[in-house]
């Protein structure tokens, strides 16, 4: 075998970094002076580029079912089971990673808005009895029972799990009542992030207005502002988005809702700058001068006016 | 270094406090490896269902069997034994199975399930993604033709990027039997793909 034979077989652990450092001073040595070798370098630099296209993520979805199915195993395993479902515990933490949020409010959903939570024992040593979270149930009457003893009537609120894909009707359903739940925003919030998936469907795009228009909180409106973004052009959508621009007290959505009322004006193709903007729009715009405080917000709409040749303001 | 010897002591306190009962601890543990498990077994698999048993395994073994690791080696190469070890059986099974099609129907014929997965890798010239589609089916093909073993070591080193050292402590070989292996596999995969690449 001659030496450009021998250094071709080790660009390939070359690449890995796997050679030794005699190993690697050789082969550099060798490529410095073969343009050939450096050619077979740069093929296999090419191969491994290949490889690459060959892996697999997994996406979210299916990492976030398998940690609910190891939860559910373990939770199943001889350990007290309140020891790993408690709400605070490292069932929350390991959910919350950013990129999983997604996934995880489906998930959310899919436990029943993870509202429930396993028994804790309290050890009252009552037979075929644990006492699950007083927040989940209520005493509904208290009484005598018929052995002399005390009957107390539970009214308990019970887990359900419900799966299925973005298109099922009922976790349709499911996301689109979370989307309006006023007891948690981050709830609303991841729901309405997945709902802007499927925001070409009427009902959703209709909860995604009401959100627009409703949620008290700044990240659910954005969010859901994002999700009507494709739909910008649609009467009900530009009534929305003035709506926000009037009435909304957050500047940051105030300005999002101009930029998206206004998206082309300005623009140059070829030699001509868009200048037109609906009626409506430039009079919500004038509107808003007239009341708007917050600098930036001023200085966007009055851009906007200008470019569309309108005064500043209504009289 | 310094960043790496402070995981590395951060976990050690984390497997201890899981040895003792800690849920929150043991929890750490797993966020802190079970994406490039399921990726592992994914990829090796190349079903979802499968690499799904071997995650849940796997992690199941860990809960288990935590009481028992002596820190005879990291964390991460048990965890790694488990994980492979639970592979090959699943490719010998599958073997012994005759191999049952990574292929599904899709609306242009069929497809490799796989591919219904890729969520990120969408590119926006057709004629790209036709190359691209094909360069991946021929790397898959390649990569069925290799031997379990060569697979694994090539899926450890060129996707999960481990060198070839902790290969062979996680496969109970050596390290230059891992590198006689990676070496088979990539000399294996390059004439497969010819002149495609």
């Amino acid at each position: 075998m001659n030496t450009c034979e021998k250094v071709r077989e080790q660009l390939s652990m070359l690449l890995y970094g796997e050679l030794s450092f005699d190993q690697e001073e050789a082969v550099d040595a060798h490529l410095e002076g073969c343009a050939e070798c450096r050619l077979a370098l740069d093929r296999e630099h090419e191969l491994h580029a290949a490889f690459d296209k060959a892996e697999v993520e997994p996406p979210a979805s299916v990492l976030w079912e398998s940690r609910q199915n190891l939860q559910r195993q373990i939770a199943a395993e001889q350990r007290p089971a309140h020891a790993f479902m408690g709400r605070s515990g490292w069932w929350d933490r390991f959910l919350d990673t950013a990129w999983l949020r997604p996934a995880g409010a489906l998930a959310l959903v899919t436990l029943g808005f993870l509202g429930a939570r396993l028994a804790p024992d309290w050890g009252l040593g009552v037979t075929g009895m644990s006492l699950a979270d007083p927040g989940l149930q209520r005493v509904r009457s208290v009484g005598p029972s018929p052995n002399g003893g005390i009957q107390i009537v539970l009214d308990e609120t019970r887990q359900r799990v419900v799966s299925g894909g973005l298109d099922d009707q009922k976790i349709r359903v499911l996301l689109l009542s979370a989307a309006k739940d006023p007891s948690d925003p981050g709830l609303r919030y991841e729901t309405v992030g997945i709902l802007n998936d499927r925001a070409q469907a009427a009902e959703v795009r209709d909860a995604l207005i009401y959100a627009l228009e409703h949620d008290e909180n700044a990240g659910v409106r954005l969010k859901a502002m994002d999700g009507l973004k494709p739909f910008v052009r649609q009467p009900e959508i530009r009534k929305a988005l003035a709506g926000v621009l009037l009435s909304d007290g957050n500047p940051g959505m105030r300005t999002q809702a101009i930029d998206l009322l206004t998206q082309g004006v300005g623009e140059t193709t070829g030699n001509t700058t868009a200048n037109n903007l609906d009626r409506d729009i430039i009079g919500t715009l004038q509107e808003l001068m007239n009341s708007e405080n917050n600098a930036y917000v001023r200085q966007r709409g009055e851009r906007v006016l200008q470019l569309v040749n309108a005064s500043q303001e209504t009289y | 270094l310094a960043q790496k010897a402070g995981f590395q002591t951060d976990e050690k306190a984390l497997i201890r406090a899981a040895q003792e009962g800690d849920q929150d601890a043991f929890g750490q543990l797993v966020r802190a490896y079970d994406q490039s498990v399921l990726r592992l077994a994914m990829n090796l698999l190349r079903s979802p269902e499968d690499a799904q048993d071997v995650y849940q395994e796997a992690f199941l073994r860990v809960y288990r069997n935590l009481n028992s690791f002596r820190f005879d080696c990291s964390f991460h190469t048990w965890l790694y034994r488990i994980v492979t070890n639970l592979c090959l059986d699943h490719m010998r099974k599958r073997k012994v199975r005759k191999e049952e099609s990574s292929q599904v129907e899709g609306t242009d014929g069929p497809v490799d399930r796989m591919d219904t997965l890729q969520e990120s890798r969408a590119e926006s010239d057709p004629q790209r993604t036709m190359f691209t589609g094909e360069l991946r089916e021929r790397i898959r093909k390649a990569l069925g033709e290799l031997t379990a073993r060569e697979r694994m070591v090539f899926e450890l080193r060129h996707y999960e990027g481990l060198k070839l050292r902790n290969i062979g402590e996680i496969l109970g070989t050596s390290e230059e039997a891992a590198k006689n292996c990676l070496f088979r596999a990539t000399q294996k995969m390059r004439v497969a793909l010819g002149d495609f690449v």
